[in-house]
């Protein structure tokens, strides 16, 4: 499809000709995404990582111009689609009639209210940023695992948001507080305190009146099916340690000043069971600024800056189930009082501390924890990587899961078709040091070979049923109508309840619900899923 | 340059992670200096991003897209400086600035590219030797009456195109410079010819190699030992591109690092006094664009299917082997100057916004990031940019008036002649 001319014309006098373009040239990129091959495999579609090519790209400075173009979109038949950092397929059209919001010029950090440790952001402002602008304050924010260039208010509003440093700074579904929202007919609803009529404030995500939080985002968000978030307030945390960034040296190989109340931990558990009782106990007592289980593979990536120290760090490579921990503390009494109960943890248990006595964590380990750099080492190996399951549970399911996953992952390992972690590959982190974790199973791919692609493809479908079978919750990608259609009769009917939102909310779908559920009678939706 | 498969198998590999355009990650220390990317922090659309642009160039390879106009406007609308790959390479391994270069040179061959400006300064570089369009006769003419210059001499000066007819201020106080310390050298005079890098970064890769090998050729045949440069953009071709084309049988050296040389030897005296707060920019073409290429010649190992290894490992450019601390060096030991640094420096210093063919195709956006460079600098509290490059000395000098900015832009040699002429002459006024 073409953008009509006159179309044109109407959305650059909202953002201006500059801030609007329809070319082929640029339309093409926005369809393209990390792990789009991968979505359109599964959707027996052409294993190509490009998602339909949008009509246009519009680029909003304001909330009034996101509403000019909803309203346009609204006028015209056409879907729209937002993205903020747009970093995965659910940024992408799943229509050939959508124009993409890319909200790039939205991009202040609208306030710190240091006192009520909260912050409010415009989506393009990315994690680092804000946390450089709170350390000023000592204060801290949660930035998710993909990572300190991605938006904090995407994560917040529209998407997971498991981070590395989620057993201090929580989990961005919880973090949310007061939200600028845009519906998917052009009307701006504010939630929460940011929703009252006297003295409106970001301070508290509920209300006024019955709480929309879940209805707005729900457990993994809606991708901009619901519509285009332009302000989020979201919590805040102390900064765990003092510290004096200075990262010394030439890219790759920085050093930063190791921060004297900072330690890593690095445990072989050995074995699942063990690691669940070793995390729960540290959990327990809330000493963790970082507590994540990992695999050999995963321990070696997050120490590593290219494959050659990746396959190098030969001890961490010979762990059974690495546990990495990170203590820090904000006075030496904290940390004292942190480090002796994790020796005591350790020593009880009878595990031992890796780190500094069998391997030594490059000091730049210390800074990429602060700035959650962490889970972009995860593409060191082949380029690729993508999660499954994506568990929100008790740490035994997690970690049960994991074990459970092994021969599932081992039959496409076996097919030469994802790389050999031996099948073990997994990511889990509590939030809030509470007893619900996250757990992600991370497998590594070839995104340029088709047969990778189809195994991969099919090994999340495998996941997806494994979940659904082995009672182990919603995963990740149960998105778009097929699969919330296929998992919602065995959880609940959720689905119909989804679809009642989104019916209420967009009946003429015009926000693109490709990643999310159509309403009811919808003639947008063209996704045609096959499950 | 870039190994057509190679090529191949890289443009479809981006994560569209972003990573590139940012300084890395590790290295932000303010919200308002954490971009790398002067074409994003412009033209905001991803596609002007170093990751955007390997889709766009995997858009083309596939067939998805044709070679268009708007296909060249963005390859086009970038100064080529290189910092997405640093970004993208800190933990990465794509090459974003090669498939750039690779895509400029794809749509000159198809005929798209490059710019219409850009076609006339190649053609004048053709003509005239350089790609102002300026007589050769008067190449030499910045050279004054009291400098020496020895035909007999073992070092060359090369003074480059920009240097030569727009930045005569610089040339003038290198060889004022080499003269004081009683380094016996020449220049090629109305002979030299230019270098080649602005024909390059507009795609036009086979003109380039024939300027590459003509200068190659002419310069051997002069027998000299070796080679000064004053621009970064000479350097960078004679550094970094002249070895992929053929043999450099004499040494390449920065200005500031002979500099350097010489005032470890006690051949010049750093005796007068530079009360000035300074700041020094890192050029693209003397910082991360100057890391020379590592032939490497080894074996990839498949260590586990889809995991393989470089044996031994393949030296990743990341701009570490960029000159840094010859320019810092010299400053620093200028009595009286305190040196103090922007937020992005180094491998990650943000561009001048003049590079890649920008200054002459799209002005406005030269100026812009010229422009934002000048309020980094500004946060500094120095009151003069030093610099190393004339090329951007022109666009920081522009955007200095432009923003009404009370800085004082000066070259490295210009300082360091400050600190050691009696009687410094008078230079033009800014």
């Amino acid at each position: 499809m073409v953008l009509d001319k006159d179309i044109h014309a109407e959305l650059a006098a909202i953002v201006g000709l500059a801030n609007i373009d329809d070319s082929d040239a640029m339309t093409d990129v926005y369809a393209y995404n990390w792990c789009m091959e991968v979505v359109n495999q599964m959707e027996g579609k052409d294993p190509v990582p490009y998602s339909p090519r949008p009509l246009a790209v519009v680029l909003p400075s304001t909330t009034d111009e996101v509403v000019g173009i909803v309203k346009a979109c609204n006028a015209h038949g056409l879907t729209f689609k937002a993205q903020s950092t747009g970093l995965g397929p659910w940024n992408n059209p799943s229509t050939d009639n959508c124009i993409i919001l890319d909200l790039r010029r939205m991009n202040k950090i609208v306030l710190i209210d240091e006192q009520n440790m909260l912050a409010v952001v415009e989506p393009y402002v990315s994690g680092a940023q804000l946390q450089i602008e709170l350390m000023k304050l000592d204060l801290n924010c949660h930035m998710p695992g993909a990572g300190p260039q991605v938006s904090p208010l995407a994560s917040a509003t529209s998407m997971s948001g498991p981070g590395f440093t989620s057993p201090s700074t929580g989990h961005s579904s919880r973090n949310v507080l007061g939200v600028e929202w845009v519906l998917p007919d052009g009307q701006v609803l504010k939630l929460g305190a940011a929703g009252l009529e006297h003295e409106p404030g970001w301070y508290s995500g509920d209300g006024p009146g019955p709480s929309l939080r879940g209805i707005m985002r729900g457990l993994h968000g809606a991708k901009s099916g619901l519509g285009v978030f332009t302000k989020v307030g979201i919590k805040l945390f102390p900064f765990p340690c003092k510290v004096n960034w200075k990262v010394t040296g030439l890219s790759p190989h920085y050093q930063f000043e190791k921060p004297e109340l900072m330690k890593w931990y690095i445990v072989d558990c050995k074995t699942y069971k063990s690691a669940e009782a070793f995390v729960q106990r540290v959990e327990e007592h809330e000493i963790s600024f970082i507590c994540s289980v990992l695999s050999n593979f995963g321990v070696s990536a997050i120490f590593a800056s290219s494959i050659e120290s990746l396959l190098g760090n030969a001890v961490l490579a010979m762990t059974k189930v690495p546990v990495v921990v990170l203590v820090a503390g904000r006075t030496r009494r904290e940390f004292e009082y942190k480090t002796k109960v994790m020796q005591c943890i350790i020593e009880e248990d009878g595990l031992e501390n890796m780190a500094g006595t069998k391997f030594e964590p490059p000091s730049i380990s210390y800074a990429e924890a602060l700035r959650s750099n962490l889970g972009l080492h995860g593409f060191i190996a082949t380029g690729a990587f993508q999660s499954s399951h994506g568990i929100i549970d008790t740490l035994g399911v997690c970690l049960n899961a994991t074990k459970k996953n092994i021969p599932v992952k081992m039959k496409y390992i076996n097919n030469e078709q994802v790389a050999n972690d031996f099948g073990e590959a997994v990511w889990s982190t509590s939030f809030e040091h509470g007893h619900m974790h996250h757990a992600e199973m991370l497998t590594l791919y070839d995104q340029t070979n088709p047969e990778c692609v189809k195994g991969i493809a099919d090994y999340f479908n495998d996941c997806n049923a494994m979940d659904l079978v082995q009672h182990l919750g919603i995963p990740f990608f149960i998105d778009g109508d097929a699969r919330h259609d296929w998992y919602g009769p065995q959880c609940s009917n959720y689905n119909t309840w989804l679809r009642k939102i989104k019916t209420a909310l967009d009946p003429a779908c015009t926000a693109d619900a490709g990643f999310y559920i159509s309403p009811e009678k919808a003639s947008n939706t063209t996704r045609n899923e096959k499950v | 340059m870039m190994a057509p498969e190679e090529y191949k198998r890289m443009v479809k590999r981006c994560l569209r992670c972003s990573i590139c355009k940012w300084i890395p990650q590790v290295q932000i220390k303010n919200v308002n200096h954490a971009t790398i990317c002067p074409s994003m922090d412009y033209y905001n659309f991803h596609a002007y991003s170093g990751g955007g642009k390997i889709i766009l160039a995997n858009s083309v390879e596939t067939g998805r897209i044709p070679m268009s106009d708007a296909v060249r406007d963005i390859v086009y609308k970038c100064t080529a400086c290189g910092g997405c790959a640093v970004a993208c390479k800190h933990l990465n391994s794509l090459e974003p600035l090669d498939i750039i270069q690779a895509l400029r040179e794809k749509l000159v061959a198809s005929g798209v590219g490059p710019m219409p400006s850009q076609r006339q300064y190649i053609d004048a570089v053709k003509q005239a030797g350089n790609p102002y369009n300026q007589p050769a006769g008067q190449r030499a003419s910045w050279l004054p009456s009291d400098v020496k210059t020895h035909e007999d001499a073992d070092t060359l000066y090369f003074v480059g195109c920009t240097s030569s007819y727009r930045r005569k201020e610089i040339a003038i106080a290198t060889a004022r410079i080499l003269n004081a310390a009683g380094t016996r050298f020449k220049v090629l005079g109305t002979n030299e010819l230019c270098c080649g890098s602005p024909v390059l970064r507009a795609g036009d890769a086979s003109s380039f190699k024939e300027l590459a090998r003509k200068n190659i050729e002419s310069i051997s045949a002069l027998h000299v030992k070796k080679v000064v440069f004053s621009c970064a953009g000479c350097y960078d071709m004679f550094k970094v591109e002249y070895p992929r084309v053929g043999n450099v049988p004499f040494d390449v050296v920065s200005s500031s690092e002979y500099f350097n040389q010489l005032i470890d030897e006690g051949k010049l005296v750093l005796k007068n006094r530079v009360p000035l707060k300074v700041t020094y920019h890192d050029p693209c073409h003397l910082g991360r664009g100057a890391e020379p290429y590592i032939e490497w010649k080894g074996d990839v190992v498949q260590m586990l299917p889809m995991v393989s290894l470089n044996v031994p490992e393949k030296p990743k450019r990341c701009g570490a082997g960029g000159v840094y601390e010859a320019p810092r060096r010299v400053i620093t030991r200028i009595p009286g100057v305190q040196l103090v640094e922007m937020d992005r420096i180094k491998e990650y210093s943000y561009c001048c916004g003049a590079g890649g063919g920008v200054k002459s195709a799209f002005p406005d956006f030269a100026l812009h990031t010229g422009k934002t460079r000048v309020a980094e600098a500004e946060t500094t509290g120095a009151s003069c940019i030093v610099s190393a490059c004339p090329f951007c000395s022109t666009n920081l000098q522009d955007a200095i008036k432009e923003s009404g900015s009370t800085l004082q832009y000066k070259d490295v040699a210009e300082l360091l002649l400050d600190a050691i002429d009696t009687a410094p002459p008078a230079r033009p006024k800014k």
